[in-house]
């Protein structure tokens, strides 16, 4: 494995206004290292997507933000506050889906878990709350400890949509979802961007899911991101390369280090490339290759390329 | 206006909601002055961000097809003439698609034009390969 595979991919995206950002997060659990570095820059109203493999750090990541987690080195703003100082202000500031599917109180009704909920935010909207709770077909009767899975998801989707936060911490929020109410899912979250200002987080290992909504995409492997970029961005810039070549070709030198993945052997490759299309079908022509298609990748497979790429080098 | 999107399609989403509203131009099926559906509608029952819908609208807009008017949504432009410039401009999509298609197969120009008029022909004496689902 080396870092130039590694740098391809810009993770700085400027001067914001961001409504989440952590320079240099580090997080342990005994040897283990979390978050190794981590520099997260999550622009205001975007619909940000975090992508990575089981143990990237995702979970420990957004539990940080929400001062769930002791970070021990780095700094941490979400809001404007560091969650590890003001956590109760940021939780409340926070439509917040736990990784965990386990809801409230398990003696508690849902209905009264959402009168609960309505008295610790004071934004909370329960005209909307009702039309959630409708939409998901919840019974406000049921006990929690009642609910299954999926039930619990859509409780929890709808304490963290009712009170209409400026940030959206969604862990795995599809998790446990049958198709139908996957679906209402993403239509509700639609909806609920065109009326209310938000900036969300979505952490997933399946993208795919969650790609039509999101417009920026976090890379996160072993602690450390891999990129950070507006989703256009990436469409635009990293792309796959189909090319015929000679009999002992190895590619244009120029490349090292914006090659993302190389599959394939001559005759025939295709190589995930970040850089200017133009510059790169003229430096692999240049070489020799004769590129007979160039396509952009969906967010699920650059993540994979990149997850892969890493292994590979 | 039908609007179906594909992951698979290979184009930005704005992209293909720019092309259904000029098929439903070309169609006939959107006229002059007809109201679109609102941003938040769209991309709700398109399960898209509303930001890529008002992408789409906004490209719309720089092209003269739609009018972006506050307060009041989004309108088919008055001016618009879709046998003119929509016709033809979705035609050279469809026909870039289709190169694109066959160059990945190795094929030229010359085979693609044949093939299209022996499908055309064979359709028209009913060959039963009309819809082969592309």
């Amino acid at each position: 494995m080396t870092d130039t595979a590694t740098a391809a991919l810009p993770i700085d995206l400027g001067n914001g206004p961001f409504a989440v950002t952590t320079r240099g997060l580090a997080k342990r659990f005994g040897s283990t290292r979390a978050l190794d570095g981590l520099d997260l820059q999550v622009p205001e109203g975007a619909v940000y997507v975090l992508v990575g493999p089981n143990g990237a750090g995702k979970s420990t990541l957004i539990r940080t933000l929400m001062g769930l987690v002791r970070y021990q080195a780095g700094t941490v703003s979400v809001l404007g506050r560091d969650p590890a100082e003001r956590g109760a202000e940021v939780r409340a500031a926070i439509g917040y889906i736990p990784e965990d599917y386990r809801v409230g109180y398990a003696w508690m009704t849902v209905g009264r878990l959402l009168e609960h909920q309505a008295v610790y935010h004071p934004s909370w909207d329960a005209e909307y709350a009702r039309e959630l709770r409708t939409r998901y077909g919840i019974d406000p009767g049921r006990k929690c400890h009642t609910l299954s899975k999926g039930q619990s998801r859509r409780v929890q989707l709808v304490l963290a949509l009712a009170h209409r936060p400026p940030l959206l911490l969604l862990d795995e929020p599809t998790d446990g979802l049958d198709h139908v109410v996957r679906d209402e899912t993403l239509s509700i979250l639609s909806e609920h961007l065109a009326d209310s200002p938000t900036t969300v987080v979505i952490s997933t290992h399946r993208v795919y899911e969650v790609e039509p909504l999101v417009d920026h995409v976090g890379v996160l492997s072993e602690g450390r991101l891999l990129g950070q970029l507006p989703r256009d961005e990436l469409y635009g810039g990293l792309l796959r390369y189909w090319a015929d070549v000679p009999e002992g070709w190895t590619g244009p030198g120029e490349l090292a280090g914006r090659v993302v993945r190389r599959s394939g052997a001559a005759p025939a490759i295709e190589w995930t490339v970040w850089g200017d299309r133009n510059a790169v079908t003229r430096g692999l022509s240049q070489a020799g290759a004769a590129v007979r298609e160039v396509a952009p990748l969906s967010v699920d497979e650059a993540a994979l390329a990149l997850l892969s790429g890493r292994e590979a080098t | 206006m039908k609007i179906r999107l594909s992951q698979a399609d290979g184009r930005p989403l704005y992209v293909q909601i720019m092309d259904a509203v000029r098929s439903g131009l070309v169609r006939g099926s959107l006229r002059p002055a007809d109201p679109l559906p609102s941003v938040r509608e769209l991309s709700s029952s398109l399960r898209v961000n509303p930001r890529t819908v008002s992408q789409a609208y906004a490209a719309l807009e720089r092209d003269g097809v739609v009018q972006v008017r506050h307060g009041k949504g989004t309108f088919v432009a008055p001016g618009v003439r879709p046998e003119e410039k929509e016709r033809p401009r979705l035609a050279r999509e469809v026909a870039r698609r289709a190169l694109a298609d066959a160059s990945r197969n190795g094929l030229a120009l010359a085979d693609l034009m044949t093939a299209l008029r022996e499908v055309e022909d064979g359709d028209a004496h009913g060959d039963g390969r009309k819809e082969d689902g592309r």
